[in-house]
């Protein structure tokens, strides 16, 4: 009988521990497959996050080549194809009125120099590098101010700290493109900006009075942008909400968590937790 | 006191030393995990003394085996990352700890029986726990490989653990109504205290607070 126990003890003893075994092999293996699913997903991300940041590399160097453009055609060359003409018709003029002319085209050319000074300062995305999203903003509503299409406020609150060159790229395009839509679409006499910093999340808000519109019924290139805005939001690690309503005006909202690591963003050098 | 039983305490000593040497460098699960060697140690010890001067060791196993679930309850309390686990595994504590009171009073009294009743509770939900976090752990894989990672050294120890002591539970008590005994149910409680204990020494010696923070 005791044989009997003992062979028993020993054979169900080994069952079980060939079952523990198997189980831990088992999981192992599956623990490698699924590691290797998301580094597989992880690469897809992050080429699609290089790949969308070059391309608002790209739309952000067009926009502000397309300004520049305007700037010169509209600003810089009138005034001084002013003050050639004016510097051309002062050889008639008597003294007075010679010295009259010359400190008016000088105080013309000092305001062109100020000019093409502002305009150098937008040559490249890299200011924001350089100046900060805040600063960046700052000058584009200066910008939008100073041309009068539109009457804009900015308020920024809490202290500004920074979300890493490549997302904060990202989210001034997201408010390019919004600035862009406000301007050329909605007729709005007031656009409101604000920019909140607070430790657990950073929120930027874009709200203007214009005719506003339904979500539903809008036609396919403005839908694809609203999409396009929601999509960067998401690849920043940021939420993407966009209110409007017919006669109403529209709000976007893009709210972001500064403490969420990105693993694509900034070199993708964040080995971040998978999924 | 026979070989096994100082080698056991050995090995207990040694596990201890590694957790006490990496002690910084160890996140908080394993700092918990390392005062539990602690504790298994001078049990053993107290066990002994108790089986030697009066015969009797239950109330030693008593305490041994609600200090245990405390502890490796809260190992596992900081290793899950879902809220609700969390929440079970504190409600679970007090839970056991009031049915141990209960249990010593009423159903096997402290200075006289085994708490088989706390002890297959226990097990079983050690047993729940592990599945749980292997679960969780294949929702959140790392990119640190497996073998690397204190928390499956952990959870291996704890399945191993928790199943074979129900099968030592089960052997024992066939024995015990056939008034049969056998010495190999002896080795086999000790070989799977050895191993047990190994697997905790191996994830005290690959947990790494740095990598974990890197990697998590």
């Amino acid at each position: 009988m005791p044989d009997d126990s003992i062979r028993i003890l020993v054979l169900s003893a080994g069952a079980l521990f060939a079952f523990i075994t198997g189980f831990i092999i088992y999981f192992v293996v599956l623990y490698r497959n699924k590691q290797a699913i998301n580094k597989q997903e992880q690469e897809q991300l992050q080429a699609a996050f290089q790949q969308e940041l070059l391309k608002t590399q790209l739309e952000v160097q067009e926009h502000t080549l397309n300004y520049i453009s305007t700037e010169i055609h509209d600003n810089i060359t009138q005034v001084l194809s002013f003050v050639k003409l004016t510097l051309a018709s002062i050889a008639s003029k008597s003294e007075g009125e010679i010295k009259i002319k010359i400190n008016e085209s000088r105080e013309l050319v000092a305001q062109t120099i100020t000019d093409l000074r502002d305009l150098s300062k937008s040559l490249s995305f890299e200011h924001i590098t350089s100046l900060g999203l805040v600063e960046t903003i700052e000058m584009e509503v200066e910008r939008i101010s100073k041309s009068g299409l539109i009457g804009v406020s900015f308020i920024k609150q809490g202290d500004a700290y920074s979300l890493g060159e490549q997302r904060e790229l990202v989210l001034f395009r997201i408010f390019q493109e919004t600035l862009n839509n406000t301007l050329k679409h909605s007729g709005a006499k007031h656009l409101k900006i604000m920019l909140q910093y607070r430790s657990d999340l950073l929120n930027l808000t874009l709200e203007d009075d214009g005719l506003g519109f339904s979500t539903e019924t809008l036609d396919n290139k403005r839908g694809s942008g609203l999409k396009n805005i929601e999509n960067r939001a998401t690849l920043i690690g940021g939420i993407a909400t966009i209110e409007s309503a017919p006669g109403k005006g529209c709000c976007v909202k893009v709210v972001l968590n500064p403490h969420k690591p990105q693993f694509y963003t900034d070199g993708g050098t964040h080995p971040d937790r998978f999924s | 006191m026979s070989i096994i039983v100082i080698s056991y305490g050995l090995l207990l000593l040694i596990v201890w030393g590694i957790g006490i040497i990496r002690y910084k460098k160890l996140t908080i699960p394993f700092k918990v995990l390392t005062w539990s060697v602690l504790i298994t140690f001078l049990l053993a010890i107290l066990s002994k003394i108790f089986a030697l001067r009066y015969r009797n060791n239950v109330p030693i196993l008593q305490l041994e085996c609600i200090t245990g679930y405390i502890f490796y309850a809260l190992t596992y309390y900081y290793l899950f990352k879902n809220k609700i686990i969390k929440k079970s595994i504190i409600i679970s504590i007090v839970a056991i700890s009031i049915f141990f009171v209960f249990n010593a009073l009423f159903l096997q009294p402290f200075q006289k029986v085994f708490p088989s009743n706390v002890s297959v509770l226990t097990q079983s939900l050690y047993a729940i726990f592990s599945l749980l976090l292997f679960k969780e752990m294949l929702q959140y894989p790392l990119k640190l490989n497996i073998t690397k990672q204190s928390i499956f050294w952990y959870n291996t120890a704890i399945l191993f653990y928790a199943t074979t002591m129900f099968f030592i539970f089960g052997f024992a008590n066939y024995y015990k109504e056939h008034n049969l005994y056998d010495s190999i149910i002896y080795y086999f409680w000790y070989f799977i205290l050895y191993a047990f204990h190994i697997l905790i020494g191996v994830s005290l010696l690959t947990d790494n607070k740095e990598i974990t923070s890197t990697y998590a």
